[in-house]
């Protein structure tokens, strides 16, 4: 044996050079992983990143009960060791100087007052005046339960969401609660329900690494998904044979690595979609057997309106918006169809030919051909994601439906490689928003609160009386804000989300609705964002590792993670603050005398005793946190579990399981998620799944079935067929250009964390708008010159950019929508989708000029 | 891999995953060589390269970082490996 002298700066390097090397597959000769250095006191446990829907895990280092590193997790599946430049900043996102650690209230001389200053109270003052705002606006004629609403987040840990869900539907008997995952992926959420019966997608990552082809559709996966861009860039390199087709209406970074860039007009991805339908059929290429087995054809209404308020022209003149009409009577429904024929389908889309195509899309008609070859093609695997340019558009729920005809046609679905998927931007928009079910009209597991039977199961699971939860649909996102402004909501609770700056239309509707003397606005936060600036109490909450938590991300996974350190001060988990405040309430006080007369046994219980201590939530006694984790260190536990006596994470989630099991929405064991890098639902027999809809992976299609679709009653997919339409408002001599809102690499959405890492702020420190040279010159614009931009509804001031990462064609221009001080959302026009009422970010008229 | 942060800003060492463009491995591998703090420890047959990034505080790595992913003909630049350390010219005795 002999010994080798290096300075310790030689041995990190080669330890560094080590660990790319295990990560990225390669042997560096000479280059051995050196032994583990132990004995400088950090404990290392497994977490997942707090920020998009990837879900990386990543490997948090807990020092003298703080964070003091995190590295990407060699043994996560997700991203195998590697980090994107916002994770590798992830243990400094709980330590911003100006974090939030008393609850803060409006007062002025001594009492609450909506003009007052935010004035520091106990939890227990906090309490009194939320309670007594819930009861008076229960007592409200103008307002009632559902004027009790919630603002939710994809960003709750699955069993706040769903402690939350159970608070609001079976507590307040409110449906009113939405996430902010509306503005993010309601529109795949609506898509997947009307093609496949079944939420979420049918694949997994893994399909990256067998697929021949990439197709982007509005989404910059490079920026936004940098991990699973990373998969596709090796894919790209080691697989020479891989081409990637990206579909933008602005050149941006993963345009680089395209094979084929498709830059299309605005909204016209309705008709490159159609187009590439008819071309598969006009080339013979419809996989007939898989058409004949496993689909069946629709024709959708048209004519839904933009999900505008029901006084604006537009949807006077809509048929089918289900708002009232004249007679009271709603309009139609947006979301319905009905049954047609192959043979009409193909008629339908025939008129989408290749010049009419090119016409709407402005894309060469070479680059639209050799986009629907690799569809055509039956030797080709596609891979086809998407992310807000497909869902933030006011035909969202369309164009999701119209991409899986494409998939559908040439039965490429449900098998490795062959994969349509929707990805999401936050942590837990499918683990806590989607399948906990805290949208307006959902209940767990896919359920709905308009089905009897639904309402029925989720009743006896919570053991409510019959008849608690409420058969109306509550305020989705953009209603709340509306319905805030209209003086119909008395409280509002948000959480985990900054509305004032993500949320569409801000001085129109957002912020006078929340400055409404009518409504009381509870911001439950750990940052002064703009939201909890404008909200008359702030409570401040434990963020990450301060809780222990649960994330489901974009492929079914759900990951888990124990709480590593306390919460600065006063701070509280949201999980902790809907269970106390649920013992401020007896159901004699919020539920109909009707009710409490057929069900006397829950007389004169608290809202606590009736959802949490109810026999299943309070079942696991506090020693299980320490049994069950006892693997990762002795003695573990977690707040909540000390204040309320018992396992609440465990008895939640245990309770939670039960509305999926056996319905093909299985999720594992409370207890395995702690031992492992997280399970792929349907978890069946402790085993996940990777492609769902397919004999041989998905444990609920049986020998024989091949395909089945089991999430619509005759087990097939629907194809449907939908037209191009404009969107409710295109550039015109004013207003002369497109405007485009989005993100970029270094700031996670509305910018709360990271613009807390001073290292993230400084790379990317302010908006900018980015515009076309030729736009800016015409304009009498210089780069970095200070411009205004206007729509009908704001103007925002900042910096013209002509260069950089985005490459603008003429007529459009960018801005990020991170930054509190150029409030680009104050621009955006609240129109949604009428089916999925997700507001459309991308596509509003704007003018720019010099300031 | 385990690691042990000092908390000092002294020096830090980081290594990340660089994918070229397939048609640009060599651009790409002669750029990075020339950026100061940067050093190429590897490049695989298929043509993605190592890199080690030495600087003297967070935000000097992250701007190295930023100037590789920016950096034409890169696809993607992936952080693997951090450690910061207060004292680097320690010499160490390793058994080989």
């Amino acid at each position: 044996m002999t010994e080798v002298k290096m300075t310790r700066r030689d041995f990190i390097k080669t330890n560094a050079v080590a660990a790319a090397a295990a990560t990225a597959g390669m042997s560096v000769p000479g280059v051995a992983l050196a032994q583990a250095r132990g004995g400088d006191g950090v404990r290392w446990d497994k977490g997942v990143c707090r920020y998009c829907g990837t879900g990386c895990g990543v490997l948090v280092g807990t020092k003298e009960g703080k964070i003091v590193a995190t590295q990407g997790d060699p043994d996560c599946p997700v991203n195998s060791g590697l980090n994107c430049v916002k994770g590798y900043f992830l243990a400094k996102i709980q330590y911003g100087q100006d974090r939030l650690t008393r609850p803060l209230l409006r007062m002025k001389d001594g009492k609450f007052d909506k003009n007052g200053e935010f004035t520091p109270i106990s939890w227990d003052q906090a309490f009194d005046i939320m309670a007594e705002k819930v009861k008076a606006t229960m007592k409200n004629p103008d307002q009632g339960p559902f004027g009790v609403s919630m603002f939710g987040s994809g960003q709750w840990t699955i069993w706040e969401g769903y402690a939350a869900n159970k608070l609001m539907k079976a507590g307040f008997r409110s449906n009113s609660i939405d996430p902010n995952a509306r503005h993010c992926m309601a529109s795949a959420v609506f898509a997947f329900i009307r093609t496949f019966g079944a939420d979420e997608p049918m694949g997994v990552y893994d399909d990256i690494e067998h697929a021949d082809a990439f197709a982007l559709w509005g989404s910059n996966m490079a920026e936004m998904h940098p991990i699973l861009w990373s998969r596709i860039t090796n894919r790209r390199l080691t697989a020479k044979h891989v081409k990637i087709h990206v579909l933008s209406t602005f050149g941006h970074r993963s345009c680089e690595l395209a094979d084929n860039e498709l830059i299309f007009n605005p909204q016209s991805d309705l008709a490159i979609a159609n187009y590439i339908c008819n071309y598969i059929i006009q080339t013979g290429a419809v996989n007939k057997d898989f058409v004949a087995k496993n689909v069946t054809f629709h024709k959708g209404v048209t004519d839904i309106g933009y999900g505008l308020r029901p006084n604006h022209p537009l949807e006077q003149a809509a048929g089918n918006n289900g708002y009232p009409g004249a007679d009271g009577k709603p309009k139609g429904n947006p979301n319905a169809f009905s049954p047609t024929t192959y043979d009409e389908f193909a008629k339908f889309v025939s008129e989408y030919t290749l010049d009419k195509a090119h016409q709407i899309s402005g894309v060469p008609k070479d680059k639209l051909e050799a986009l629907a070859k690799i569809y055509a093609d039956p030797k080709i695997k596609v891979m086809s994601t998407w992310t807000m340019g497909m869902n933030q558009h006011t035909r969202g729920t369309w164009i999701n439906n119209m991409l899986y005809n494409i998939h559908l046609l040439v039965g490429k679905i449900s098998e490795p490689g062959n994969s349509p998927f929707s990805l999401t931007g936050q942590p837990s928009a499918c683990g806590t928003a989607r399948e906990v079910g805290t949208f307006a009209h959902r209940l767990p597991a896919d359920m709905v609160i308009m089905n009897p039977a639904h309402r029925e199961a989720a009743e006896k699971i919570w053991k409510v009386p019959a008849g608690t939860i409420s058969d109306r649909i509550g305020y989705h996102a953009v209603q709340q804000s509306r319905m805030l402004k209209d003086g119909k909501i008395g409280f509002y609770w948000t959480s985990t989300t900054n509305n004032m700056q993500a949320g569409p239309n801000v001085n129109q509707e957002i912020y006078p609705g929340w400055r409404n003397p009518k409504a009381f606005v509870v911001v439950s936060d750990v940052y002064p964002t703009v939201s909890a600036m404008s909200a008359d109490l702030i409570l401040p909450c434990a963020m990450w590792m301060e809780k222990e938590g649960a994330f489901g991300n974009a492929e079914r996974r759900g990951q888990f993670w124990r709480q590593q350190v306390k919460a600065p001060g006063e701070c509280r988990s949201d999980l902790w603050q809907y269970i106390e405040f649920s013992k401020r309430f007896k159901t004699d006080e919020v539920w109909p005398a009707e009710l409490l007369d057929k069900n006397p046994q829950y007389k004169g219980k608290t809202l606590y005793e009736v959802l949490y201590a109810n026999g299943q939530v309070n079942m696991f006694p506090k020693e299980e946190a320490a049994k069950v984790n006892a693997h990762a260190w002795a003695g573990y536990t977690n707040e909540e579990t000390e204040a309320f006596g018992y396992y609440v994470q465990k008895g939640l989630f245990e309770e939670y399981r039960r509305f999926g099991t056996g319905k093909a929405k299985d999720l594992g064991e409370f207890d395995h998620y702690h031992r492992v890098r997280g399970l792929r639902w349907p978890v069946v027999n402790g085993k996940e799944t990777l492609w769902r809809y397919r004999e041989g992976y998905d444990p609920y299609v049986k020998a024989g079935e091949g395909i089945k679709f089991y999430g619509n009653p005759d087990g097939k997919a629907r194809i449907f067929a939908l037209p191009y339409q404009d969107p409710p408002e295109k550039p015109d001599n004013e207003y002369n250009l497109w405007l485009c809102t989005g993100r970029v690499l270094e700031h996670w959405h509305s910018g709360s964390m990271t613009r807390r890492v001073p290292e993230l702020y400084k790379s990317f420190p302010d908006a900018v708008i980015w515009i076309h040279p030729k736009d800016a010159e015409k304009r009498g614009i210089k780069r970095n010159d200070i411009v205004k931009v206007a729509t009908r509804r704001g103007e925002i001031e900042l910096r013209a950019e002509t260069k950089g990462r985005n490459k603008m064609p003429e007529g459009l221009v960018f801005v990020p929508f991170f930054d509190e001080h150029r409030l680009v959302n104050k621009l955006i026009l609240d129109a949604t989708c009428p089916i999925s009422k997700e507001t459309d970010y991308k596509k509003n008229a704007c003018k720019v000029w010099k300031a | 891999m385990i690691h042990g942060p000092k908390g000092l800003q002294d020096m830090n060492i980081s290594s990340v995953i660089v994918i070229p463009h397939p048609e640009r491995i060599e651009a790409v591998r002669s750029q990075l060589a020339k950026l100061a703090g940067v050093e190429v420890a590897a490049v695989s047959p298929e043509g993605k390269i190592i890199v080690t990034l030495e600087s003297e505080g967070d935000r000097e790595t992250i701007q190295m970082y930023e100037s590789i992913s920016l950096m034409d003909g890169v696809m993607s630049a992936s952080m693997v490996y951090h450690q910061k350390e207060d004292e680097p010219e320690v010499e160490i005795s390793l058994a080989a």
